[in-house]
């Protein structure tokens, strides 16, 4: 056995020391089953009509660049002029081949609570460990935003993707497929409800590439106690999901295109369990943002940053309950 | 005769004044004087008496408030080390990260209910205005905390009563603060001590009791007692405090049994998965070290801990790996 090298890796060695391995996953879902596509993100060190340079974590790679290539900025086809030197870049690479066959430019998701609304600027509180951000609407978008947030007032949620400036993000199109609602009103899932081995719902994506980088996910209900590195604060969120860690690993598949994967969670999503939302990409979700993935990994399962999310079923993997009496119901006190 | 009504008619029936008694300006003013008196008399004991129902009223809120607070504790503990800083990932938040976490802390939980417990005994006991201004200068203040809750952490309750406000401020809360707020203003105009409002006249404590209905219909708490009196919570939902965990793993026959072993009195490592929490010690396996690692149940009740001493691979050096490699 070699030692374990992370966190998470040495975590899941000494879980399966005290509790046994565990049983291998059941089915799963019906429909088609695909691996992750291959995608990188990183920052454009140069940028030619046939070849683009990035520098990601694992060093400097070079893609080619065909007459397919889409370049995505801002919600618009952006072209090459968009690729500059220093920009920060999520690539979808051709299933074959070097080749890069989409690109976003800049991506950026603000998701939060509506603290104040200026005049064409929202600022928005994102959870504990994520602060606060402004955001512009420009004139463009302030019609799309205000159908999905029609009270744009404190204490509202709000969802925009949005695009990276120097003079912060800049909102593109609403984040959320229905009208936000109040963030300390969301519903919660029933107190007894159990965590069910496959969730469905809706995953999201949040951050942009530079506080977000690599694959991982925000979890809802990540363990606020110990070194679990959950939020204190963290409402229960509107789907009954089991509390997980820092490091552990969920299972995610992209119902919408048949990817699917696992994705370790890197952080506490306190923001997506305020949201009870559904995704409409290919038919009608059930309610709850079950993960939010890093830009990088949604992008991998088969997601468009530009649309925001994907139909999903969740495998939390949490490890087996004891067996026995602990399991059995009865009176809380 | 200049004498009109009742006073011409009292001194015609005394009979001891006779037409001699002309200084009616006199004898009218003070008349009038007597009624108003009646009418000033009237309105203050009507005061004194809606201020003397707001005293074991508070009272009461006071108590409730504080036992609730230390029979339902708060789910988690401040998430907070040694330093005081946060131990969650990224930056610690700006507005309220450090208040909102002390709050949820067993310690201020208890502080807060001796005090509430304190203010209500004083309440009951003494009719001292130092007491009643600390008791509305408390509420008044609350009525502040719940509207910053509600607009700047929405999701977060106010902990009034202990685990039970776990839910956010909605306006029912900010309601019921108002409320208290007011009956607090009300008592400063009491004159009685809550005890021997007690033991007064029943109008006072009939005011007092639809007051305590009022204030119950605006609790959020009231249905979350009832929903948590009906089910227990599956064991990979349920909050489970680290106190707890702690708690339970010292009384287990797995820590007795590998006690020797452990080399340090905390933990290295905690996390949780699903009904399962973690804790990493550092022990000695015949002298050589390891890793000891305890799973203890999340569950309400019959909660189980097992336990595995893991040691690790000796690390083999660069040399040695790059040679098997080559091979």
């Amino acid at each position: 056995m070699k030692p374990p090298r992370s966190r998470g890796s040495r975590r899941r060695r000494d879980r399966e020391a005290a509790l046994g391995a565990p049983p291998a996953p059941g089915p799963g879902t019906a429909g088609p089953r695909r691996p992750p596509q291959r995608v990188l993100s990183g920052v454009v060190l140069d940028a030619s009509p046939h070849l683009l340079v990035l520098h990601t974590a694992d060093g400097e790679r070079r893609l080619a660049m065909t007459g397919e290539t889409s370049v995505r900025h801002g919600g618009l086809s952006g072209g090459l002029a968009a690729l500059t030197a220093g920009c920060s870049v999520v690539v979808r690479q051709a299933p074959q081949g070097p080749a890069a066959e989409r690109l976003w430019v800049e991506p950026a998701r603000i998701a939060g609570t509506i603290l104040a609304c200026g005049r064409g600027t929202v600022e928005v509180e994102m959870g504990p460990h994520r602060g606060r951000a402004t955001v512009v609407v420009p004139p463009a978008a302030r019609g799309p935003v205000q159908v999905r947030h029609p009270r744009l007032e404190p204490g509202f949620l709000f969802d925009a993707i949005c695009v990276r400036t120097p003079d912060g993000p800049r909102a593109v199109r609403p984040g959320t497929p229905q009208p936000a609602h109040r963030a300390g009103r969301p519903a919660a899932a029933s107190r007894s409800a159990p965590a069910a081995e496959l969730v469905q719902g809706t995953v999201t994506w949040f951050g942009d590439c530079v506080s977000a980088p690599g694959r991982g996910a925000a979890y809802p209900a990540v363990d606020p106690e110990g070194d679990a590195g959950g939020c204190a604060a963290a409402p229960r969120g509107c789907v009954p999901l089991p509390y997980l860690s820092l490091g552990s690993e969920i299972g995610v598949h992209n119902e919408c295109g048949g990817h699917e994967g696992t994705v370790p969670v890197t952080e506490c999503g306190c923001a997506a369990a305020r949201w009870c939302d559904r995704c409409v990409e290919c038919g009608t979700s059930p309610r709850g943002r079950l993960a939010e993935l890093t830009p990088e990994a949604f992008v991998a399962l088969g997601g468009d940053l530009e649309k925001g999310c994907f139909n999903a079923v969740l495998r939390p993997g949490a490890p087996a309950p004891p067996a026995g009496p602990a399991r059995r119901r009865g009176w809380a006190w | 005769m200049m004498n009109t009504g009742l006073l011409t008619t009292g001194v015609l029936d005394t009979g001891v004044l006779d037409t001699g008694v002309l200084d009616t300006g006199v004898l009218d003013t003070g008349v009038l004087d007597t009624g108003t008196a009646h009418a000033g008399v009237l309105d203050t004991d009507v005061l004194a008496g809606v201020g003397n129902a707001q005293v074991p009223l508070l009272a009461a809120v006071l108590l409730l408030a504080g036992a609730a607070k230390l029979v339902f504790r708060e789910p988690v503990s401040a998430p907070v080390d040694a330093t005081g800083r946060h131990r969650v990932i990224g930056v610690p938040s700006r507005d309220g990260g450090r208040v909102l976490p002390w709050r949820r802390s067993r310690r201020a939980g208890v502080a807060l209910a001796l005090a509430e417990g304190a203010l209500a005994a004083a309440l009951l006991a003494t009719p001292a205005l130092a007491a009643r201004v600390a008791v509305t200068a408390v509420f008044c203040a609350s009525v502040w905390v719940v509207g910053e809750l509600r607009v700047r952490h929405p999701g977060s309750g106010c902990g009034c009563l202990g685990s039970l406000s776990d839910e956010g401020v909605g306006r029912r809360g900010v309601a019921r603060a108002v409320l208290l707020a007011g009956a607090a203003l009300l008592a400063l105009a009491a004159p009685d001590a809550g005890l021997r409002v007690l033991a007064g006249g029943p109008l006072p404590l009939a005011l007092a009791a639809l007051e305590l209905a009022v204030l119950a219909a605006l609790s959020p708490e009231i249905t979350a007692l009832r929903r948590r009196r009906r089910k227990v919570m599956p064991c990979e939902r349920r909050p489970s405090p680290l106190a707890e965990t702690l708690e339970t793993l010292h009384a287990s026959a797995a820590w007795r049994r590998h006690a020797p072993a452990v080399g340090a009195a905390a933990p290295l490592d905690v996390w949780r998965e699903g009904c399962w929490r973690f804790l990493l010690f550092p022990a000695r396996d015949g002298g050589a070290p390891a890793d000891l690692v305890f799973a203890v149940s999340t569950a309400e009740r019959d909660r189980t801990v097992r336990a595995a001493l893991i040691r690790p691979e000796p690390e083999i050096p660069a040399r040695t790996l790059a040679a098997r490699q080559m091979k």
